[in-house]
């Protein structure tokens, strides 16, 4: 496990000094990611200022929400976009080539290229939880900061879950990438809203069915203090972290069972 | 071409598809949600509000194809030398790229729209005017879209990293254009900056006029400002044109 873990970040690196050359395209496609962020955020403001609150939500709560969801999103990305490439990777015949190494093939996969469109992500939801950790009135000790960090990687996990489970179809059915496609659009979209404003079907399929409330809603109502709302349980929120590393564990093991009927590109 | 060009890609174009019904019932679902127990707010109720989301957000889709310009692309393959050489001008070959490639997707609007109604609702438009005054201002929201899309592509003559400033451009215009929030939500100052951009026009503009938000002399004075960008678009365009030319051949040594 530990050498796993050394040889990813070896390789990530080097995946890195290659991607890093280009530092003006770097500092673009930030600005540009920027910017696909700031309009979610500011269409909340826009209604959050016109109409008071959205789902009881006031904006700094939903900020908060929205630089969790984000950070998330970045400390998932960062790391791991790679995996939406899957498709691609068997295409050409490069999985092919994974297989005969002697380093673990998921590994191989996340560390093919690094993802310069993610810097943007970490770095913007960063900056957003920031201004809004400051902003709202969670009292900010060790311990609601440990379980805000700890919130923040488990979502970064359900959400490293859901993409590798999801990809894991491309050893059966080649394709991969619309599905996955379509969770991350799940994801991105609702992942960022208060759930109380969903009919309670839907809420129920973003807890149970593609779980996007624990990446960053169930932890972000723990924080603060609106487990109330929380249908099911009131724990849930408080549990979000440990959802995220069972899934994200559960994933990795349907992903090297399913990755044993792979039978090549095809050719 | 363009056509089938964009019908290749039909799964994509599904999937899209489904991300833009997605999109139309997060947004109904906000909507309903900040309206419970209100009528109207700033003059406008729930269920015009809904018309304007469903029938914006198709609307904004087909507007806004993935490659607003083939530009970028021919310039990187170097395709453009031969685009240049051929009979019919290279403007003119953009253009019709464009155009081509809407027409491929249109079909999925045309599919969409229905579904999306049911999803978020729709109204008919205020009155038979607004519909015809709707028409046409549908028709140059269009063809400042592509204009708008056309001058911004040129930036590839100048430099193959785009992406960035493309997301930006279509971030920017997304919000700007009102294509998640209606231009009568927005803070005083904010809307003041809207029309001061082109965006509003492309998408804004005719919804405001199907609804019936903007009526009588109003509609002269909103078609009046869609071609006087139109005017300028191309303008600018024909500017941007010739220096990019001028690129060209400098670069082909």
């Amino acid at each position: 496990m530990l050498r796993e873990f050394r040889m990813y970040a070896v390789l990530l690196r080097a995946a890195m000094r290659g991607q890093l050359q280009y530092r003006a395209n770097i500092a673009l496609v930030t600005i540009g990611g920027f910017a696909y962020q700031g309009v979610g955020l500011a269409f909340l403001w826009v209604i959050v200022s016109r109409f008071g609150a959205l789902g009881g939500w006031s904006l700094t709560d939903i900020a908060l929400l929205y630089g969790m969801r984000l950070t998330s999103h970045g400390v998932w990305a960062m790391p791991s976009a790679q995996v939406l490439l899957i498709d691609l990777a068997i295409r050409e015949g490069e999985f092919d080539r994974y297989l005969v190494r002697p380093v673990n093939p998921l590994i191989q996969l996340l560390t093919r290229m690094f993802p310069i469109q993610t810097i943007s992500d970490l770095l913007g939801g960063v900056i957003v939880l920031t201004a809004a950790a400051s902003a709202s009135d969670v009292r900010w000790a060790i311990g609601t900061v440990g379980f805000l960090i700890a919130g923040i990687i488990g979502g970064a996990l359900v959400e490293f879950a859901i993409y590798l489970a999801v990809s894991s179809l491309s050893f059966r059915v080649v394709q991969a990438r619309s599905p996955m496609l379509v969770a991350g659009t799940i994801m991105q979209t609702a992942g960022p809203y208060p759930q109380p404003i969903f009919p309670s079907a839907v809420r129920a399929v973003l807890t149970f069915v593609v779980p996007v409330a624990f990446i960053a809603y169930l932890p972000a109502s723990a924080l603060l203090r609106r487990s109330a709302e929380i249908p099911y349980a009131d724990w849930l929120g408080y549990a979000a972290p440990a959802a995220g590393l069972l899934l994200a564990l559960a994933a990795y093991r349907l992903w090297m069972r399913q990755l044993r009927h792979y039978a090549g590109p095809g050719n | 071409m363009q056509v089938r060009t964009a019908m290749s890609y039909r799964t994509d174009y599904l999937f899209s598809l489904i991300g833009l019904l997605v999109q139309v019932f997060l947004l109904t679902v906000v909507w309903r949600s900040v309206y419970h127990g209100r009528d109207t707010v700033s003059g406008i109720d729930l269920s015009a509000q809904l018309a304007y989301t469903t029938i914006g957000t198709v609307q904004y889709w087909l507007f806004s194809p993935w490659t607003f310009s083939i530009v970028p692309e021919r310039v990187r393959t170097g395709r453009i030398a031969v685009d240049l050489v051929r009979p019919l001008p290279f403007l003119g070959q953009i253009t019709a790229a464009q155009v081509g490639l809407t027409a491929g997707v249109a079909p999925f609007a045309v599919l969409a729209l229905p579904i999306a109604i049911l999803i978020g609702g729709a109204a008919a438009p205020g009155s038979v005017l607004a519909g015809f005054a709707y028409g046409l201002s549908f028709v140059l929201a269009y063809c400042l879209a592509t204009l708008f899309g056309a001058v911004v592509g040129m930036v590839a003559f100048w430099t193959t990293e785009v992406s960035g400033f493309f997301m930006l451009y279509r971030m920017v215009g997304q919000f700007l254009a009102g294509a998640l929030v209606p231009l009568w939500f927005m803070p005083g100052w904010l809307s003041a900056l809207a029309y001061v951009f082109p965006f509003q026009a492309m998408n804004y503009t005719p919804l405001a006029i199907y609804l019936g938000r903007d009526h009588g002399g109003r509609i002269v004075v909103d078609l009046g400002v869609q071609v006087g960008w139109l005017a300028l678009a191309a303008g600018l365009l024909l500017l941007v044109w010739s220096r990019a030319l001028r690129r060209v051949i400098s670069q082909g040594g």
